[in-house]
């Protein structure tokens, strides 16, 4: 630790004497930063100063880039659709080991699976369990309509292994939590996460001969459940 | 020099050269789809520019603030002043926990420091995990783009490298060699005791480090492993959480078309309680190795704005001829021919400065605005003034000729009518080697002008 | 309207056409031009390659020079040379010189930016037949921001047919860079071909461009490939009355 203390304080010390050097220099025209305010938000003035934008315009915003960058959704309502849409989703794709989130939602979810499915808690689950797992289940805190992006938060749910491991996530998600830009969502994260994950579609690669691949390192599939308000 | 040879070795590589070609061309496309669906590029360019400026020049008090909301939230922050100590700490670090193999995801800065070599060391197995990298560690070579590591390399090449050193059968299909790459690297996530990984940006007001991917590995990287080492450039650190919106806006549309990538990971410190996922430790090492000095001037202090996007490569003349390895460094490229000298030293890469036509056009993409031309031409001054390049001798005695005749335009004319007269020309065989040589005019616009196109009689 | 000419050295000794071709445009739409023959060099090739102070003598030599010229404009058929005038503030510590530097800078104009944006002219009573393409040489393209002019001036030119580069394009560097082109022949005439590839793509005449140093080394390249298609200035096909 102490060598760290020396290194910091004569980084810190050259960066004072670089910064005083250049003080005395000029600064080379044709380049202006521009009159932007620092730390300004984006153009997007957040849902409640827009006001009129239409709830049902943000769902479809959202859906439709989900649609753009690969992930597929259903659109439920409660949580008997739910569970039937889920246990549609994972018989699709032949997913019969099964892990669900802490969320009390994912669990009545999960255990609500019929017989062919092996249903796994997160609780207990061992590495290679995990890793054996075809699908993870979890909710998702937010939403980005104008990237169709899921925001997780580790505060509030254990959701960071099973939405990255099992090759197949689906993530159920309220559609009043969709925001609209990626400024009003880094707004609405709690600073207590200390894991926030932003998941835009499956996982893919386009390294080898610039071919793109769906399915790498993370899920190859991901699919979203929209919870609709009950009216 | 080393970037001669280089540079025409891969001139001469049909393969590479087509390579080269189709990624920059369709990664110049993608990048120009996905300005149209910005909300204001040029203004989110300024006002990401102007954040990066704020921040360099208070970057001692913007590091110590990250550093003490990171600690706070229970990540450990290390100094390191050069790579031979950013190198021991991420070694001692690994020793400590006892760890035999290290994944790690896509970090420039690792590479800059050499830290694979180092952990091998010390009998420490480094596995690189990003697919690209990958290929490229197994090849045993070194990246060749900053987005796309393996793109000089064909398919057909990957498969028999994987053939060979992973015991699969040989298969023309992408999907199938992402696969065998997928399941090989499976098992090393699931076992090793640490993760390296780069960082894209740290904010200081929360002590949170981003990283952003379209693999996964990054995550795999970041949360199974017990302990995380992440490992930043100073110049990483931004001073609001906020501020990441538009650095999200410019850096996938930049590097690859995308508006945002398939990942981002905001991670603040530890978990509080033991039971829950990811790291129990996690470190954060700062990196100076030069680029403190860079802050000495305006015209240099920009380069520490670049936020590593490729968009410069993609635009660049030199770059789509010669590819990454010509360059010598782990920054190859535009930004690289400016990075490199400062970093590692002028004496080492006095000619990468002026590998460059100095056309521009990497000034336009940056989403930072970050005048590379500008850069290059304070560098190519600075090569001269310090003579850090070598046979400068019958240059320096060139230009100082060139000045005197040019201040003389009596002499300048006189000079240029002997020359015709005798048909002499200056030895430019590296001219008429591929190039018609455009002779001397019969008669010069002056003499013309002195003859009657002035209006007056001659 | 007064314009003083700077020719360059460059267009001066290989391609006085530029120069000839300029007079000739701006009289033809009423300006008296002069030209002060104690010009030579602007200091770009120095400056570029990094001699700092053999270029700041030139630019103090050049800036006298012009200071002296009493002409409402200092018109230049060189989109490089014109911007290297516009850097000449950078090259001094000095006050005194910077805003000397900036006075000259101020009235010093590209010959296209000149005639469609301070004269507001884009028909100068041109004639030439034939296929043409434009390249947009670097520095004034993106130094100065010349793309649109040039356009409007060619268009106008009776018998003309103006076609745009297939990619990579009229904004692709021709690769030449000054010093570059002969520091780094391989990659320089790597970069050219795929310019002079395009060019016999378009099937035209000839190409066009605002900067003799781009017309000498895309014309050198073409007729080393034994290709038909001419490399001529701007300035060449707008005094043209063919």
């Amino acid at each position: 630790m102490r060598r760290s203390d020396e290194a910091r304080r004569e980084i810190l010390s050259a960066i004072r004497e670089n910064l005083t050097r250049s003080a005395r220099g000029r600064e080379p025209r044709g380049i202006a930063p521009g009159s932007a305010e620092l730390g300004k938000p984006t153009a997007d003035p957040g849902p409640a100063a827009r006001g009129s934008k239409e709830r049902g315009d943000v769902v479809s915003s959202f859906t439709e880039q989900l649609a753009a960058v690969g992930a597929q959704w259903t659109v439920v309502r409660g949580a008997t659709e739910a569970a039937h849409a889920l246990a549609g989703i994972l018989t699709a794709a032949g997913a019969r080991r099964v892990a669900g989130s802490d969320a009390p939602l994912v669990q009545r979810l999960v255990s609500g699976l019929g017989d062919g499915f092996v249903r796994e808690s997160l609780e207990g689950l061992s590495r290679d369990g995990l890793f054996a797992c075809d699908a993870g289940v979890t909710t998702a805190q937010w939403g980005i309509a104008e990237t169709g992006t899921l925001v997780l938060e580790s505060a509030r749910e254990k959701n960071r292994l099973l939405s990255l491991v099992p090759p197949i996530h689906v993530a159920l998600l309220s559609t009043s939590c969709i925001c609209d830009s990626l400024g009003d969502a880094l707004a609405r994260v709690s600073r207590a996460s200390h894991a926030i994950t932003l998941i835009t579609g499956p996982s893919r690669t386009s390294d080898i001969e610039l071919t793109l691949v769906v399915g790498v390192h993370g899920p190859q599939a991901v699919h979203v459940l929209l919870l609709e308000e009950e009216p | 020099m080393t970037f001669d040879r280089h540079a025409r070795a891969a001139l001469a590589d049909g393969q590479l050269r087509g390579a080269l070609r189709q990624a920059t061309t369709l990664f110049g496309e993608r990048r120009q789809a996905a300005l149209a669906t910005a909300p204001d590029w040029e203004g989110a360019r300024d006002r990401a520019r102007a954040i990066k400026d704020e921040t360099l020049l208070h970057l001692d008090r913007y590091l110590d603030e990250f550093s003490a909301n990171a600690e706070r939230a229970g990540a450990r922050v290390h100094w390191a002043r050069d790579a031979a100590e950013a190198c021991e700490v991420i070694g001692r670090i690994a020793e400590q926990r006892g760890a035999r193999t290290v994944v790690k995801s896509k970090s420039m800065a690792s590479e800059e420091i050499h830290l694979n070599a180092a952990l091998t060391a010390r009998g420490i197995e480094p596995i690189e995990t990003d697919l690209g990298e990958y290929i490229v560690q197994l090849a045993g070579e070194t990246p060749s783009h900053i987005v796309v590591p393996a793109i000089h390399k064909t398919k057909r090449q990957i498969a028999a490298l994987f053939a060979a050193k992973l015991g699969i059968e040989l298969s023309d299909d992408v999907a199938t060699l992402t696969g065998a790459a997928r399941q090989a690297l499976r098992r090393r996530f699931a076992e090793a005791e640490l993760g390296v990984s780069g960082v894209n940006f740290a904010v200081a007001e929360t002590g949170t480090i981003l990283i952003l991917e379209n693999e996964g590995n990054a995550r795999l990287t970041t949360s199974l492993p017990r302990t995380h080492v992440a490992l930043m450039g100073i110049e990483k650190v931004i001073p609001r959480f906020a501020d990441l919106e538009v650095f999200l806006q410019l850096l996938p549309r930049s590097g690859t078309g995308q508006a945002l990538t398939a990942y981002q990971s905001l991670l603040t410190g530890v978990k509080q309680r033991p039971e829950d996922e990811g790291p129990a430790e996690l470190h954060i090492v700062l990196l100076d190795n030069g680029r403190s000095r860079m802050l000495a001037a305006p015209v240099t202090r920009q380069s520490l704005a670049c936020i590593r996007c490729g968009a410069c490569l993609n635009a660049c003349p030199v770059y789509r001829q010669i590819g990454g390895h010509a360059y010598g460094s782990v920054y190859p490229g535009p930004i690289g021919a400016v990075l490199t000298p400062q970093l590692f030293g002028l004496g080492r890469s006095p000619e990468l400065p002026y590998a460059s036509s100095l056309c521009g056009a990497c000034r336009d993409v940056c989403p930072v605005k970050i005048d590379i031309p500008a850069l290059l031409l304070h560098l190519r001054a600075e090569v001269v003034a310090t003579r850090a390049g070598k046979q400068r001798a019958l240059e320096r005695l060139a230009f100082a000729g060139y000045a005197a005749v040019m201040a003389r335009p009596r002499l300048f004319e006189w000079l240029v009518r002997a020359a015709r007269m005798l048909r002499v020309m200056p030895p430019l065989g590296a001219w008429t080697k591929w190039r018609d040589l455009r002779p001397l005019a019969p008669r010069s616009f002056r003499e013309q002008w002195r003859a009657g196109l002035s209006g007056k009689a001659p | 309207m007064r314009v003083s000419l700077f020719v360059t050295c460059l267009a001066d000794q290989l391609w006085p056409a530029a120069g000839v071709g300029a007079v000739e445009v701006l009289r033809r739409v009423g300006c008296a031009v002069e030209f002060d023959e104690r010009q030579t060099c602007c200091g770009q090739p120095a400056f570029n390659t990094g001699y700092r102070p053999e270029a700041c003598s030139l630019a103090r030599r050049l800036i006298e020079i012009f200071e002296s010229s009493g002409a409402d404009a200092i018109v230049s058929p060189s989109g490089s040379c014109t911007a290297m005038l516009h850097h000449y503030e950078q090259l001094f510590e000095d006050a005194g010189w910077r805003a000397r530097a900036r006075a000259v800078a101020q009235r010093t104009h590209e010959l296209s930016a000149f005639l469609v944006n301070r004269l507001g002219v884009e028909d100068v009573g041109a004639s030439f037949r034939g296929r043409l393409t434009w390249h947009d040489a670097c520095h004034g393209l993106r130094d100065l921001g010349i793309k649109d002019e040039p356009r409007r001036l060619l268009r106008h030119v009776r018998g003309a047919e103006l076609v745009e580069l297939p990619p990579p394009g009229a904004e692709t560097c021709c690769g030449f860079g000054g010093t570059f082109a002969v520091k780094y022949p391989e990659i320089s005439v790597a970069i050219l071909d795929e310019k002079v590839d395009a060019i016999e793509r378009a099937g035209v005449d000839a190409v066009v461009s605002g900067d003799a140093s781009c017309l000498m080394q895309i014309g050198g390249r073409l007729s080393r490939r034994g290709s038909s298609v001419r490399a001529l200035h701007l300035a060449e096909v707008l005094a043209s009355t063919l």
